[in-house]
């Protein structure tokens, strides 16, 4: 795990290169990695890598982080030798004031690293102060600007603010680390190269005691395993430099070898204070940034969205097929009666009962040899017959609630070859004084007009109305 | 005669049959939560049987099927009455009915609804409960008893007047089991107690119908919170949403400052119409025509006043929320310091949190003007500093998430959001609105965003659509 996963995941989310099926596919074969999400992650990534276009946006930025690292690496290690040399720089007049150096290896990375602890724990502001302090935020924004350094593709990338934090913070202690490397290889070199008379020299009211505690308390990490790069009190003593009066001190003149002594203390502050507690800057950096890349991974806008596709069963109430599209056949019935006639050969009733076509007749004043009950549960033999009986014109009432079935065309189709003119008049219920409505009108015109036959017609209006003389 | 009954091992299988238009679609809509199937008032709009499984991970619990309605009934069971066979005989008359008449155009629909029924399916009578009962109905009851599966009748009511009396007389004498289910308004409880008498028609059914429905009650919870999640999301994206346009001259113009903003505004409305949408889809409402605009906040635009009162916070709710919030990151202060502050931290922190509430009341975002000094001038806007915007997009989404998981899937007609001055008050009380104010801070403050945040976030959203939904 590491930042190119969080980049392929991001680009992978970006593409969203599976279905929900296949997601829940992935994670009823991975039943071991339940309950870890960024290992499920992580090897959905793996599965899904191949889909991203190449080279992979992850590689570029891996690379362009490398380079950019790499540069700030090496220019650290030479400010850092070149450091040295300026603050160990000795012209065999005046000694070398170890105070500058003191400060520089251990009183600079106690400041800085206090600062990095600040930063890492203000990691999740996206505009931190305590980040931009860093030389590797700002190196970085000025090698930016320099022209083919970045890659179009790099600068559309959105990196969560907290692990881009902790890149940064991560990367400045590597840089920092190298530019103490520096520091030690200048002072290493440096005493090896030349005599050099090390000193110490304040304005401040410091007695040779006070300064033998504070660096025997400095000393603490090292100074039972090599007490001699422990500076003693004589060596203090003898080395103090007092800048008035031109003239070097005679005792420190006549002790100038031991002067020299100070080297060890130098190098084992340096080591220890600006390299090995660096290092440990750096390893609790990897961990908060691994610990930020985790929670980055999560945050990935779909990465959720991905987990719950991966662990959750996928639940479906789905038709299995598509349905083919029905297409309503709205005809307009161009044989319509408004009014009824007076009297009929014969009133039948599609599943209406006999007692109900007496009182619907007699309410409608119309006048009839015959009723007949067909339909409804008659048998077809007695439907047959009652069409052998048919003659002339025929009223045949119908529930209007009860849309035709192909069992009622049947009958009126049997009945035409009787008749000649077959009225079709829907009727509402009793409740509803028979009275329709249109919706239940246009479904028998509907089913009428598929018949299209010339001795059919139907009725449009209700009973009441025609009773009350309304005609359409 | 071969009989093809399906081992009884398999999933409980029902189907749905009945009289031409008297709601099967609708029942089978709203049972499966599934808004693809067609209805119509037109009859005969089902043409074959179609089969909607409950599964998970593709393992079906149990099938419903929707069937075209019977329409030639009597030719049916004329024929059927034609076999003189003891009543242990009658399934394999059915059987050869439908094996001799596979071709016959004529009877097409009837062995569409008797052919599931043949390899085992229970049966669900439809019939429409609003009209009065009708003795042709007995024939098609007569074929199913033929069929000799299990049986249960649903009275329907697709209109207001009630026949159910009269209804549930004869369908006694068919049926074991009589009950009501009206597809349009079921509830889910309703949805739950339709399952667990279709699981009594066949004692191996009720183990599987059961765990059907504890699926389905884990389905509905899925939905929630993946509706919760979307809202999170949203909310989230919305108002840490930044906007840039890149000018050329030396300074921008009103027009440039004009069109950023509007293309600003028309980001964040097509995040939540998209948010809608998938919604949508996450109840299985995705099916809908989308000219019909069902579930659409029509003539509401997301930055209109009408929205800002419908569902934003008054000036006054604001001002107290900023104050609290305020005032609750200033004690933090002081609880670090061990109230060496003289608690001033609290009182500053409140008067902070009321002032900026009071001016992020109207305005969404400032527009700057950045990068002068590196020689690419652009506008920005964004994060949204408008405190009420939270609350109205919130507000919003919650309402249409809860009419979307209200609404039956049997529901094919325009559906109208009507506005609704007291909806706030459902949904948003002092502790929520604290709770998630804590989270648009952050939201706005452009923080690196956590998953366990928006997961606490997401919890919240999940408890008051709970609340709601369920209300």
């Amino acid at each position: 795990m590491n930042i190119k996963s969080y980049v392929n995941l991001y680009e992978l989310l970006k593409i969203n290169p599976s279905t929900p099926d296949e997601n829940r596919a992935f994670g009823l074969t991975h039943v071991m990695l339940k309950n870890k999400p960024i290992e499920q992650l992580m090897s959905w990534v793996n599965e899904h890598k191949h889909r991203l276009q190449q080279p992979l946006l992850s590689e570029t930025f891996s690379s362009y982080l490398y380079r950019v690292t790499f540069a700030l690496v090496v220019m650290a290690f030479i400010l850092g030798v070149l450091a040295g040399v300026g603050l160990l720089s000795y012209n065999g007049h005046e000694p070398v004031n170890v105070i500058y150096f003191i400060t520089v290896v251990i009183f600079f990375p106690l400041f800085t690293m206090l600062i990095t602890l600040l930063a890492m724990l203000r990691a999740a502001n996206s505009q931190s102060v305590l980040v931009h302090l860093s030389p590797a935020f700002w190196m970085e924004k000025i090698l930016g600007l320099l022209p083919d350094t970045i890659e179009e593709n790099i600068k559309t990338l959105k990196i969560n603010p907290l692990l881009a934090n902790w890149v940064v913070i991560r990367r400045s202690q590597i840089i920092v680390l190298f530019f103490s490397l520096g520091l030690l290889f200048s002072l290493l070199g440096v005493v090896v190269t030349k005599d050099i008379a090390f000193a110490w020299s304040t304005t401040l009211d410091i007695n040779p005691n006070a300064l033998h505690e504070f660096l025997h308390a400095v000393a603490l990490p090292w100074r039972d395993i090599v007490p001699s790069a422990v500076p003693s009190l004589e060596l203090i003593e003898q080395s103090q430099y007092f800048r008035l009066g031109e003239k070097l001190d005679e005792k420190m003149i006549s002790q100038a070898s031991k002067l020299g002594e100070w080297w060890k203390f130098l190098a084992f502050a340096t080591l220890f204070y600006a390299i090995l507690l660096r290092v440990l800057m750096f390893l609790l950096a990897s961990f908060g940034f691994r610990l930020a890349l985790k929670k980055s991974l999560l945050a990935v806008k779909g990465s959720m969205k991905l987990l719950r596709e991966i662990n959750e069963p996928i639940i479906s109430t789905h038709g299995k097929t598509r349905e083919s599209i029905f297409v309503a056949n709205e005809k307009h019935y161009s044989q319509t009666v408004s009014r009824l006639d007076a009297s009929y050969d014969g009133i039948q009733g599609w599943s209406i009962p006999y007692n109900t076509l007496l009182v619907l007749a007699d309410s409608m004043q119309i006048i009839t040899p015959e009723y007949f009950e067909v339909g409804g549960i008659n048998t077809l033999e007695e439907d047959f017959e009652v069409i052998s009986k048919s003659q002339g014109e025929v009223l045949l009432l119908v529930k209007a609630w009860e849309p035709p079935t192909m069992d009622f065309v049947d009958y009126v189709i049997e009945l035409t070859k009787k008749v000649d003119k077959v009225v079709v008049m829907p009727i509402g219920t009793a409740e509803n004084h028979y009275e329709t409505n249109e919706k239940e009108i246009d479904v028998w015109e509907n089913k009428l007009s598929l018949l299209d036959n010339s001795k059919v017609w139907l009725k449009r209006r209700s009973v009441q109305s025609l009773s009350g003389g309304g005609s359409k | 005669m071969k009989g093809h009954r399906k081992n009884a091992f398999e999933h409980p299988r029902f189907a749905v049959v009945g009289h031409p238009n008297k709601g099967k679609s609708s029942i089978v809509s709203a049972l499966a939560l599934d808004d693809s199937v067609q209805i119509s008032d037109t009859p005969g709009t089902t043409m074959k049987k179609r089969s909607f499984p409950l599964s998970v991970d593709g393992k079906v619990l149990y099938e419903l099927f929707d069937t075209p309605g019977f329409q030639r009934a009597r030719r049916v069971l004329a024929w059927l009455e034609k076999h003189d066979v003891p009543a242990n005989k009658k399934y394999e008359v059915v059987q050869a009915f439908i094996d001799t008449h596979k071709e016959d155009e004529r009877f097409s629909d009837e062995i569409e609804l008797l052919e599931p029924i043949m390899e085992g399916a229970g049966i669900i009578y439809v019939v429409d409960g609003s009209q009065p009962y009708g003795e042709e109905y007995e024939t098609e009851m007569e074929i199913l008893r033929w069929t000799g599966q299990p049986s249960m009748a649903l009275i329907n009511h697709i209109d207001e007047t009630d026949y159910s009396k009269e209804w549930k007389k004869a369908l006694e004498h068919y049926f074991k089991m009589v009950r009501t289910f009206n597809p349009m308004q079921a509830s889910i409880e309703e949805h739950m107690n339709i399952l667990e008498s279709m699981a009594q028609l066949k004692e191996e059914w009720i183990a599987p119908v059961k765990a059907s429905i504890k699926l389905l009650q884990q389905y509905k919870d899925q939905m929630l919170e993946r509706s919760a999640s979307m809202v999170t999301r949203m909310v989230y994206d919305s108002v840490s949403m930044v906007e840039k346009l890149y000018f050329y001259s030396q300074e921008a113009s009103e027009i440039e400052k004009k069109k950023i903003e509007s293309k600003y505004k028309d980001r964040l409305r097509d995040l939540e119409m998209s948010t809608q949408k998938s919604i949508e889809e996450v109840w299985n409402h995705g099916h809908l025509k989308k000219e019909e605009k069902v579930f659409r906040f029509e003539g509401m635009d997301l930055f209109s006043e009408e929205t800002a009162s419908v569902f934003g916070l008054t000036r006054k709710e604001l001002i107290i929320t900023g104050v609290t919030s305020g005032a609750v990151t200033g004690a933090g202060v002081d609880l670090l310091l061990a109230g060496h502050t003289l608690l001033l931290g609290g009182a500053i922190g409140a008067l902070i949190g009321g002032t900026g509430a009071y001016f992020g009341f109207n305005e969404l975002s400032e527009v700057k003007v950045l990068g002068q000094t590196m020689g690419k001038r652009y506008l920005e806007m964004g994060p949204m500093e408008n405190r009420n915007f939270p609350y109205i997009l919130l507000g919003r989404a919650m309402y249409h998430t809860m009419k979307v998981a209200q609404i039956s899937h049997a529901t094919r007609e325009v559906f109208d959001i009507e506005m609704d001055q007291t909806f706030k008050e459902k949904w948003l009380d002092d502790t929520s609105r604290k709770s998630l104010e804590k989270y648009h801070k952050k939201f706005r403050s452009g923080k690196a965003l956590e998953a366990e945040e928006l997961k606490s976030y997401e919890k919240i959203i999940k408890r008051i659509l709970k609340h709601l939904i369920d209300a």
